[in-house]
């Protein structure tokens, strides 16, 4: 796992039905360390989910530097694995054949490969889902094949596009716990994207409020872990953070 | 009568579970039925329309003097030859203009344009360049099957959705591996749609192929038969024709989807 560096980030596009310019985000500087949590919090809109492309790759960004491990970003690679909002597993491949898929990329054989995925989906408990294809589970389920997809592949920079938006509430807070433990056994650096000022504030190291394409501020979390929703509900810090960043991402 | 009826049908049921096949025979009971009583009532006079026997026997004969099986034969290696190139060709074709914007712009108005000329408009030229051999019947075959598995691997390709692509990207997936693990089997259930909509007209391109140019086949045996005015003979050559698109169906192309769309949860049963 490598650091991350933003500077002066932006993303401007031609919108052909205005027929202006449109500046989605606006100069964004942004430095993750390795093994670090850091949870991008905004309302829709705000370009976060630019962000995010921008950092995997998937779109060119139009001003500044994104550096990873202190190389350049250019389009998408391995070093920087993507958990989506709607799942993206492989429906053609089973469970273990999709956590699989990025050590084969890399030319890992077989048995070695199916090892690997066999350990990241046991990190999930995902064990006895190895064999069944996608579309046989449910949300919260393909989600931690997504998780541990990306995982699998031990990229540098983890990066989730509110990953847990489209399921469940009680299988979210199953989620956001597992993924600190996860997290916490592992230590990857990750970018986390969510509208969710509470999910953010659960997750994080370090908030960064967004709104209209600029950063209004950074929050240090301080909590202690391992985090549980259990025991942070009635936490009057976790209130006072949360409270901070809802302050900040409403008023502006 | 009641008790003995619910048995009956007890049995039935017990039957057709143990043996699938029987389930898809029976719908066909009635209408033999039917037409077996129009015959035997004499409502149209026998050469015009004989009834199901002659036609069994016709079938027993036919078999007995070995013209039956090799006509089969013809016909249906003549699909397959016809098939297999415009599989080969098609699929890649399909995936080319899918993927490419340029090669959609350049490329699409002529797949409308060829596509409009059906498949037996082009007989008299091919007779003209090709003669009345296996050549000129290959061509046609592989022009109808061609465009229902271009247009439909078009629209399997065109409808992955981008986060597979982006999600195989960056698990670092290079664009040739793309090709093997996201968008073939992304366009699969569509290109096995293609697949029957273009066998399904190659299959009648190729009896109608083998009506005007042919020299054996089950197109040129009923055509042969309208000449001697063997009615029987061209029933016969219609009921091949089904049977076999039946077997291709429910042998071949269900098998696929069944093993591939439907088991992915991209095709809802």
């Amino acid at each position: 796992m490598k650091n991350l560096t933003i500077r002066n980030l932006s993303k401007t596009y031609f919108d052909p039905y205005a027929g202006t310019n449109v500046t989605a985000v606006h100069d964004v500087s942004l430095n993750v360390g390795q093994g670090e949590f850091v949870c991008i919090v905004g309302p829709s809109g705000c370009g976060k989910t630019t962000i995010l492309n921008m950092i995997a790759g998937f779109i060119p960004h139009t001003g500044g530097e994104i550096l990873v491990g202190g190389r350049p970003v250019k389009g998408p690679g391995p070093d920087r694995g993507v958990v989506f909002q709607s799942f993206a597993l492989f429906p053609w491949r089973t469970v273990l054949e999709n956590v699989a898929f990025g050590p084969k990329m890399r030319g890992v054989r077989k048995a070695e490969r199916e090892k690997i995925a066999h350990e990241y989906l046991a990190l999930a408990k995902l064990t006895e889902a190895a064999g069944r294809y996608p579309a046989e589970l449910s949300g919260g389920m393909q989600q931690r094949v997504g998780v541990v997809r990306a995982l699998a592949n031990e990229p540098d920079v983890l990066l989730m596009d509110e990953p847990f938006a489209s399921v469940d509430a009680q299988t979210r807070m199953t989620l956001q716990e597992e993924l600190t433990r996860i997290w916490q056994e592992k230590r990857p650096t990750v970018i986390f994207i969510t509208h969710d000022v509470a999910e953010a504030v659960f997750l994080a190291n370090r908030v960064i409020a967004l709104s209209k394409g600029r950063v209004l501020e950074e929050i240090d979390v301080d909590l202690p872990r391992p985090r549980s929703w259990d025991s942070l509900n009635d936490d009057a810090r976790f209130k006072e953070l949360s409270g901070r960043v809802r302050q900040l991402v409403r008023s502006a | 009568m009641k008790q003995f009826l619910l048995k009956f049908w007890g049995h039935c049921v017990r039957l057709t579970a143990r043996w699938p096949s029987i389930g898809s025979i029976a719908p066909f009971i009635p209408v033999i039925a039917a037409w077996w009583i129009v015959t035997e009532l004499q409502t149209f006079p026998r050469v015009f329309l004989p009834g199901p026997a002659e036609v069994v026997r016709s079938f027993g004969s036919l078999v007995y003097m070995g013209i039956l099986p090799a006509y089969l034969q013809d016909s249906i290696v003549r699909l397959a030859v016809g098939a297999f190139w415009g599989i080969a060709l098609g699929i890649p074709l399909g995936i080319l203009v899918g993927l490419s914007q340029r090669a959609r712009t350049a490329l699409w108005p002529l797949l409308l344009f060829f596509q409009a000329i059906g498949d037996i408009a082009w007989l008299p030229i091919l007779v003209i360049w090709f003669g009345y051999g296996l050549t000129t019947i290959t061509v046609v075959i592989v022009y109808t099957v061609i465009f229902p598995v271009v247009l439909n691997t078009v629209l399997g390709v065109r409808s992955i959705p981008i986060t597979l692509h982006r999600a195989a990207q960056s698990l670092g997936a290079s664009r040739i591996r793309m090709l093997w693990e996201v968008v073939l089997p992304g366009a699969l259930p569509n290109i096995v749609t293609g697949l029957r909509n273009g066998l399904g007209y190659g299959w009648r391109a190729l009896i109608a192929t083998e009506i005007i140019v042919g020299t054996s086949g089950i197109g040129f045996l009923m055509f042969d038969a309208r000449r001697s005015g063997s009615v029987v003979e061209i029933l016969l050559g219609m009921i091949i024709l089904g049977i076999l698109w039946y077997i291709v169906d429910s042998w071949i192309l269900a098998p696929i989807e069944r093993a591939t769309g439907q088991r992915w949860g991209l095709v809802t049963r």
